[in-house]
């Protein structure tokens, strides 16, 4: 099942002679699949410190630092490794924090197998150093000793900047200018900080106690955070121009959810995955009644689409008490974008998948609630501009299925509060703002990131794009 | 968080709140609403302005208690707080110089359609209300009200089953005299199965006729999806494409009106303003 990237853990070459490299990559431990199902409580536990020691001497500190360049804000992976070796957690934690400020959150939520893990050396004999759950174990460390070890900042520039968004891309330009002297004020439309992280992903991914003290990190830097505040409303792009802030970072995020203009979509309970996602993380409906949210849905669950928004919603899905979940998917396993190790989890929980098929009609109970869909079956075609296969129809294929609620997860497109009122700010066709490689936008002093640049990609990515944009900020703010 | 400045009953289960908001009122304009949380654990809920005062930094609304975040609300005091309060969100309503115009208010719209027809009044229209309300104990506003409309028809109907049918009774006579005096422009802030014969009524005369649609909502930025709905065959979201739509535009009021119903059964406690049955008034 897992062998398409020929990267899982393959302790059966630890014991060659020839060689004196372990190559035992520990495994974390995980909450045992027929429990999980019924908590929200965190799937994999993390480390212990002797597990920690174990797997960070397994890293051979190679001269070539292949695991930093894969890092998209280029940690420097093998000298955090190093003192971890020496039992230094803390000087450990000083190496992360110069260049992230989301520790506990990259640890978690990165996809390491693309990244620093598989530029990992390691990585050739099939057992690259578990990274991501070293990085994981620092943070959590810091957090149960109650230490936290400071970047050092820089003296005050007296220059200005507003952050647009509080998501990845935002707080890691926030904390990135801030560290350098600069006085950053980040704006957020919602009622927490954290942005995706609080309303996304899932508790169980990535606990939200985890991204506050990360925020809060954020914020003892120097960072001043505005919450339920919209930019585009309360002030437009031009009104933060014009008043104290010598630039703008643009993170405003997803935006608002594509559905599949299908007939019936409107119906009670088909859901956009954003919705059943919000309700879920952050109004903490998994919590009614102790939280005034609720968020309601029948026995027979159905997901549409194949990212890992999707496999998050299935999981919450199965921990909100759903008898029988399915994923609901036109091409096939192999172009699916979710991680692997998300598609896998799903299916320790039961969660059932369905290739090759999408919906075309949604069917109501009469009462204006969903109770079945209609679906065709697809085989796939000649590749598209994306390079996977395009799913075709199969003609006369169709079948239905019955379903009590359904729940769309099939991208954004983006908020256009701010780009319709900033006429001068160059978007694509998309609505997508349009950056330069350094993140500057077409309206002057203006930078954005993340997912309203990208359309939608991952929280790494964004942060990529934030520590990119944020350098290009900082040249900019000295001149 | 946010300060309460006043607090009154203005009629059994209908209240009136004032919160101090500087960045909210400094920016409302007619028919836009607001998200307020009570505390941490409390939900999001949306409620449309019906007053600001932007040299005080102060905005009101109207609501009515129908359920356990409402009912809360109501318990609390001027000098209380509000943890959250986010606004004005959604579109300002459509202003103009139309002529004669005819607004249907009930529940909370006889309050907050007061900014819109100071708006329309000064843009030289001539405004009719028609109030609808249950009976005459639960009969508010009509001062209000009476300072931006050259005439109110009050339709007071004791029994709920015959809401939408008086409602339907007063704009039919003024539709039936329009060749006299015609009626250039509808809009209606109320129940949504009264806003939807509203809508019904106006269509044959091809009266334009706006609707202010009140669907649930969550984060009410367009980030969720919640308030979706469809209008000439696409989807518009409530909080970031309205709220208030061309009803004649506005398809699937069926479906529209069941999801606003989604979780009655959860967080409706009594069934006071009711219209066929209907919680959701």
């Amino acid at each position: 099942m897992s062998e398409r990237n020929g990267q899982k853990a393959s302790s059966e070459d630890g014991g060659s002679k020839k060689s004196k490299i372990d190559l035992n990559r520990l495994e974390m431990p995980k909450q045992a699949p027929e429990v999980r199902r019924r908590n929200f409580d965190e799937v994999a536990t993390g480390y212990t410190y002797e597990m920690a020691m174990e797997e960070a001497k397994r890293c051979i500190q190679c001269k070539k630092r292949n695991c930093q360049q894969g890092c998209p804000v280029n940690i420097d992976i093998p000298d955090f490794i190093r003192l971890l070796q020496k039992g230094d957690i803390e000087g450990a934690s000083r190496v992360l924090k110069a260049k992230t400020s989301l520790p506990g959150i990259c640890g978690r939520v990165c996809p390491q197998e693309q990244q620093c893990e598989h530029a990992c050396t390691l990585n050739k004999k099939g057992a690259p150093i578990a990274i991501g759950r070293l990085e994981r174990f620092i943070a959590d460390w810091e957090r149960g000793e109650g230490i936290i070890s400071m970047a050092q900042i820089a003296p005050t520039s007296l220059k200005q900047v507003a952050v647009v968004g509080s998501g990845p891309s935002g707080l890691t330009v926030a904390s990135d200018l801030a560290i350098r002297g600069h006085r950053v004020t980040m704006f957020e439309a919602l009622h927490v900080a954290g942005g995706v992280l609080m309303y996304g992903i899932p508790e169980f991914r990535l606990p939200k106690e985890i991204v506050q003290r990360e925020v809060d990190y954020v914020a003892s830097l120097g960072v001043e955070i505005r919450l339920d505040t919209v930019i585009g409303i309360n002030y437009s792009l031009d009104e933060l121009l014009r008043s104290r802030y010598q630039a703008v970072y643009l993170a405003t995020g997803a935006g608002l959810p594509m559905f599949l203009g299908v007939p019936g979509e409107n119906l009670n309970l088909v859901y956009s995955a954003n919705e059943f996602l919000t309700r879920t993380n952050l109004m903490k409906a998994y919590l009614y009644p102790e939280y005034a949210t609720p968020v309601k849905m029948g026995g027979r669950v159905a997901i549409i689409g194949g990212g890992n928004v999707a496999m998050d919603s299935a999981r919450c899905a199965v921990r909100l008490g759903a008898s029988e979940v399915s994923v609901i998917y036109r091409r096939t396993r192999d172009e699916m974008p979710a991680r692997l190790e998300e598609v896998e989890n799903a299916e320790e929980e039961g969660i059932r998948f369905y290739f090759l098929c999408a919906p075309t009609a949604f069917i109501g109970d009469g009462r204006n609630n969903v109770a079945a869909m209609e679906l065709i079956r697809m085989r796939l075609g000649e590749p598209d501009s994306s390079g996977r296969r395009r799913p075709v129809p199969i003609p006369g294929s169709d079948y239905v299925m019955e379903v009590d609620t359904v729940v769309v997860s099939l991208g954004t497109t983006p908020n256009p509060l701010i780009s319709s009122t900033t006429p001068d700010l160059k978007t694509s066709r998309r609505g997508t703002v349009l950056v330069d490689d350094r993140g500057r936008t077409s309206k002057a002093r203006v930078w954005a990131g993340g997912d309203i640049v990208s359309g939608g990609a991952t929280v790494i990515s964004a942060m990529g794009e934030g520590r990119r944009a944020a350098s290009a900020m900082h040249q900019f703010l000295s001149e | 968080m946010f300060s309460i400045i006043a607090h009154e009953e203005l009629a059994p289960r209908v209240h009136r709140m004032r919160v101090r908001a500087p960045v909210v009122a400094a920016k409302a304009k007619p028919g836009q609403f607001i998200i307020l949380i009570i505390d941490e654990k409390g939900e999001r809920v949306p409620f449309t302005l019906s007053g600001w005062d932007e040299d005080a930094g102060l905005v009101d609304f109207v609501y009515i208690e129908v359920g356990k975040t409402t009912r809360r609300l109501a318990a609390l005091k001027v000098g209380d707080e509000v943890a959250h309060f986010v606004g004005p969100l959604g579109r300002p309503a459509e202003i103009g110089r139309f002529g004669n115009v005819v607004a249907v208010v009930s529940g909370y719209g006889i309050a907050a359609m007061v900014p819109v027809l100071r708006s329309m009044k000064e843009q030289g229209n001539h405004v009719t209300t028609i109030l609808q309300t249950p009976d005459r104990e639960r009969l508010f506003g009509e001062a209000d009200l009476q300072l931006f409309s050259d005439r109110i028809i009050p339709v007071i109907e004791p029994n709920g089953e015959e809401v939408t049918g008086s409602v339907t009774r007063s704009l039919r006579r003024l539709l039936a005299n329009s060749a006299r005096e015609p009626i250039h422009r509808v809009v209606a802030m109320a129940s949504l199965c009264i806003m939807r014969v509203v809508s019904e009524i106006t269509r044959p005369f091809a009266v334009k006729t706006m609707v202010h649609l009140t669907p649930l909502m969550v984060d009410g930025t367009g980030m969720c999806g919640a308030c979706r709905l469809s209008v000439n065959g696409n989807n518009r979201f409530a909080c970031v494409h309205g709220p208030e739509f061309d009803a004649h535009a506005v398809d699937g009021w069926e479906v529209m009106m069941a999801r606003r119903c989604t979780y009655a059964d959860e967080s409706v406690l009594q069934q006071g303003f009711q219209c066929r049955g209907c919680s959701q008034w």
